[in-house]
C-alpha cells in the first residue's frame, strides 16, 4: 500500500509540474510567467512553517516522555523543514526580484521565513556539537521550545517597523490574488504533493535515525 | 552550632549565587574589564564610520538607534555566556547542581547578567550619547527601552548559555543560537529608540515598550521551564 | 533512610558502564564499592548523587514509606569525588560560607572556623589564600567539608584519601565514623585503607 502511495505521490508530482508550467494560465497582476512560482514558493513556505510546530510538538513530547523516538522525529523534521525553509526563501527571492525589481524588500512574510531558517541552522548545528545523544536530545529539544515562543514575536514587531520605515513601499500582494479555476486547481494540487512529499520524507529519515541506532552496538 | 537546617528560599539560594558570581568576577576582573574595553572598542568603530558628522540630521536617528544596540548586542555576545560556562569549565557545576535548586541557579545566573549588562549600559549609552551627539528627545521612552530590552538580552542569552555551556565550540554557538531568539527584542528596541529619538511623546513608542515586556515575560518564562532539563544531567 | 539501588544499569551509548546492581544500605552502615580503574565506581556513585541518570533500572532513598530520587533529595547527599571541584577564586571559608548559604546554614565565623577545623586545617592559614592556590591535599580536606557542611544522612565518598597524607586518612575516618551516627555512608575507591573503613563490599 505503501508503494502504491508513492507511486501515485511521484505520477502527481510529475502532472503537477507539467501543469504549472504548461496548463495553468500565467496570472493577471504579474509580471509576464512569473506567477507560476507560486506554485513552489508557497507550498514550501508552508511546509517549512509546519515541519518548525513538528519540531516544537515532538521537542515537548520528549522532554516528557524522554523516548527517542521523539527526537528522532523532532530532528527530522528541523532536517527537512530546513531544507523547505532554503527552498522557500531562493523562489521567494527569484519572485521579488521578477516582481519589484529587489531580490529583498523586507516583506513581513520574507522576513519571518529568514528568522525560521536562522532558528532550523541553529537548532542543527546546536545538534551538530553534542556528542551525547540524550544531552542532544535534551538540549536540541529546551531549544526548539524557546525558538517556538520567540518566533511569533517577530511577526509582530515587523510590521509596525515597516510601517514606520517603508510606508510606500508596495504591499505583498500574494493573499489578494483572485485565482482563476486552473490556477485554484494546481495550486490545492501543489500544496498537498509538498506536503505528501514532506511526510514521506520525514518518515523516511525517522526511520533511518532508528536503524543508525539500532546498528550501533 | 550553625543555623536552621531549613532550605533557604529560591531567593535566599539566587541571592547567594549572586553574591558569590559577582565576588568571582571582583576577584579576577578580567573578564569585565575586557567586557568593557570591548564595548568601547565598537563604539569607537562606529562613531569613526557612521558618526554624527557623516550622516545628516534626518537619517541620525534611524542609524544611530541601531547603532547603539548593535554595540549592547555585541557586548552581550561577548560576555553573557561566562556566567554558565565557567561553571563548566571550571568543573564547579557539579557542586552547584547538588547544592542549589535549579531555579535558584537560573535566577541567580540571570540577575548577574543582568548586573552586567546593566554596567556595560550605563558605561555606553552617556558615551554614545555625547560621542554620537545623539539627541533623545523622550528620555523616559528611551530608560524604559533600555530597561526592558537588556531584561530580553540578559534572559534569552543566560538560557542560552546554559544550553552551550555543555556542547562544543561553546563561542561559536552561543551567538548562533542567540542571534535567532534575540532579533524580535532587537527590532523591537531599535525601532523605539528611533521613536524616542525623534518624538517628545512618551506614548508614541509605547507599543515597542510592550513587545518588549511580552517578550521578556515569555522567553523568562520558558527559560524557568526548561532550565531543569538543561542544567542536570 | 536507606540507600537502595534496583537492578541499576549505566551505559553510554552501547558500552555498558555499571550494573545491573542491586544493593540496599541501611542507617549506620558503609557500604564499600571496589575495582579495579574504569570499572565504573565513579559513574556510580555519581548516579547515586543523583549527578547522572540510570540507563535502566533506579537508585533512592527510602525513609518513612517514601522513596526519593537522589536528585530530589539532594539536601540529604553529600559528595566527595576527583570530579567535585570548588571555586578556586574563593577562599576556603568563602567557599564554605557560599555552600552553607544555599543550604540556609546560617555560616557566622566561629562555625565556618570549626568546620574548617574538623577537617584538620588551620583556619588562620588558610584564610587568606584562594582555594586555587592550597595544596591538593588541603583542598580535598575542603571537599570533605563541603560534602559534610549539611549533616547529610547519606555521604558518598569516591577516592576520599586521594591526596592525603596520614593525618588527612584520618580525618577520613573520623568523618565516616561520624557519618555512621547521621545516616550511612558508601566508599568507592581503589584504596585499601579506604576500604577497611566499609562494613560490606560491592565489587564491579
Amino acid at each position: 500500500m505503501l508503494r502504491a502511495a508513492q507511486l501515485i505521490l511521484g505520477l502527481g508530482m510529475v502532472v503537477i509540474i507539467w501543469a504549472s508550467f504548461l496548463w495553468a494560465r500565467p496570472a493577471e497582476n504579474f509580471v509576464g510567467q512569473s506567477s507560476r512560482i507560486v506554485f513552489y514558493h508557497v507550498p514550501m513556505a508552508w511546509v517549512a512553517t509546519i515541519a518548525f510546530f513538528l519540531a516544537a510538538w515532538h521537542s515537548a513530547v520528549y522532554l516528557r516522555k524522554r523516548r527517542i523516538e521523539s527526537d528522532d522525529a523532532a530532528s527530522a523534521a528541523a532536517r527537512l523543514g530546513f531544507v523547505f525553509c532554503i527552498l522557500a526563501t531562493v523562489t521567494g527571492s527569484i519572485f521579488a526580484r521578477v516582481m519589484w525589481n529587489a531580490y529583498w524588500n523586507w516583506d513581513p512574510r520574507q522576513t519571518s521565513i529568514t528568522l525560521l531558517l536562522l532558528v532550523y541552522g541553529a537548532y542543527l548545528g546546536l545538534r551538530g556539537a553534542i556528542e551525547d545523544s540524550e544531552r542532544r536530545a535534551t538540549l536540541s529539544a529546551a531549544y526548539a521550545l524557546v525558538a517556538f515562543v520567540t518566533v511569533p514575536f517577530l511577526m509582530f514587531a515587523v510590521p509596525r517597523m515597516y510601517a514606520s520605515l517603508h510606508p510606500d513601499t508596495v504591499l505583498n500582494a500574494r493573499g489578494k490574488i483572485e485565482m482563476s479555476p486552473d490556477i485554484k486547481t494546481v495550486f490545492f494540487a501543489a500544496n498537498l504533493a509538498f506536503l505528501a512529499l514532506f511526510l514521506w520524507l520525514y518518515n523516511l529519515d525517522r526511520k533511518v535515525s532508528r536503524i543508525l541506532r539500532e546498528a550501533r552496538p | 552550632m550553625s543555623g536552621a537546617s531549613a532550605r533557604p528560599g529560591l531567593f535566599g539560594a539566587a541571592h547567594a549565587l549572586f553574591l558569590k558570581d559577582l565576588l568571582s568576577e571582583w576577584r579576577t576582573r578580567t573578564s569585565t574589564n575586557a567586557l568593557l574595553l570591548f564595548a568601547f572598542a565598537v563604539l569607537i568603530l562606529v562613531g569613526y564610520a557612521v558618526g554624527p558628522t557623516s550622516l545628516t540630521p534626518e537619517d541620525r536617528p534611524a542609524v544611530h538607534s541601531v547603532l547603539l544596540w548593535i554595540v549592547l548586542f555585541f557586548s552581550a555576545m561577548t560576555g553573557l555566556s561566562r556566567v554558565f560556562v565557567k561553571e563548566e569549565d571550571a568543573g564547579t557545576g557539579a557542586a552547584l547542581r547538588l547544592s542549589a535548586p535549579p531555579h535558584a541557579v537560573l535566577l541567580g545566573k540571570l540577575l548577574a547578567n543582568l548586573t552586567l549588562l546593566g554596567a556595560v549600559t550605563l558605561f555606553v549609552v552617556p558615551l554614545f550619547l555625547a560621542l554620537m551627539s545623539f539627541e533623545v528627545k523622550s528620555p523616559a521612552l528611551f530608560v524604559l527601552l533600555l530597561v526592558f530590552g537588556n531584561l530580553g538580552l540578559a534572559s534569552a542569552c543566560t538560557f542560552t548559555a546554559a544550553i552551550v555551556a555543555k556542547a562544543s565550540a561553546k563561542g561559536t554557538m552561543f551567538a548562533v543560537l542567540a542571534v535567532p531568539l534575540l532579533l524580535p527584542p532587537l527590532v523591537g528596541a531599535v525601532m523605539g529608540t528611533r521613536v524616542a529619538a525623534t518624538e517628545a511623546d512618551f506614548f508614541a513608542g509605547l507599543d515597542f515598550v510592550r513587545l518588549l515586556v511580552a517578550y521578556d515575560g515569555v522567553v523568562t518564562t520558558a527559560a524557568f521551564i526548561l532550565f531543569d532539563a538543561v542544567w542536570r544531567e | 533512610m536507606d540507600l537502595v539501588s534496583e537492578n541499576l544499569v549505566r551505559s553510554f551509548g552501547s558500552r555498558r558502564v555499571v550494573g545491573p546492581l542491586s544493593f540496599r544500605v541501611g542507617p549506620g552502615r558503609v557500604l564499600g564499592v571496589a575495582g579495579p580503574n574504569g570499572s565504573g565506581k565513579t559513574t556510580l556513585v555519581k548516579i547515586l548523587a543523583g549527578l547522572l541518570r540510570p540507563s535502566s533500572g533506579h537508585a533512592f532513598l527510602e525513609g518513612d514509606g517514601l522513596r526519593r530520587a537522589p536528585r530530589d533529595a539532594s539536601e540529604q547527599i553529600g559528595w566527595v569525588a576527583p570530579d567535585l571541584a570548588l571555586y578556586g577564586e574563593l577562599t576556603a571559608a568563602e567557599n564554605i560560607v557560599f555552600f552553607a548559604k544555599l543550604h540556609g546554614r546560617r555560616a557566622d565565623r566561629g562555625w565556618v572556623d570549626e568546620t574548617i577545623a574538623r577537617v584538620g586545617l588551620d583556619p588562620k592559614r588558610v584564610e587568606k589564600t584562594p582555594l586555587g592556590a592550597l595544596s591538593t591535599g588541603q583542598r580535598q580536606r575542603i571537599k570533605l567539608a563541603f560534602a559534610t557542611l549539611h549533616e547529610p544522612a547519606v555521604l558518598l565518598l569516591d577516592e576520599p584519601s586521594s591526596n592525603l597524607d596520614e593525618a588527612g586518612r584520618a580525618v577520613v575516618a573520623r568523618v565516616v565514623k561520624m557519618q555512621r551516627e547521621r545516616g550511612l555512608a558508601v566508599v568507592a575507591s581503589n584504596d585499601p585503607g579506604d576500604l577497611a573503613l566499609a562494613d560490606e563490599r560491592v565489587t564491579l
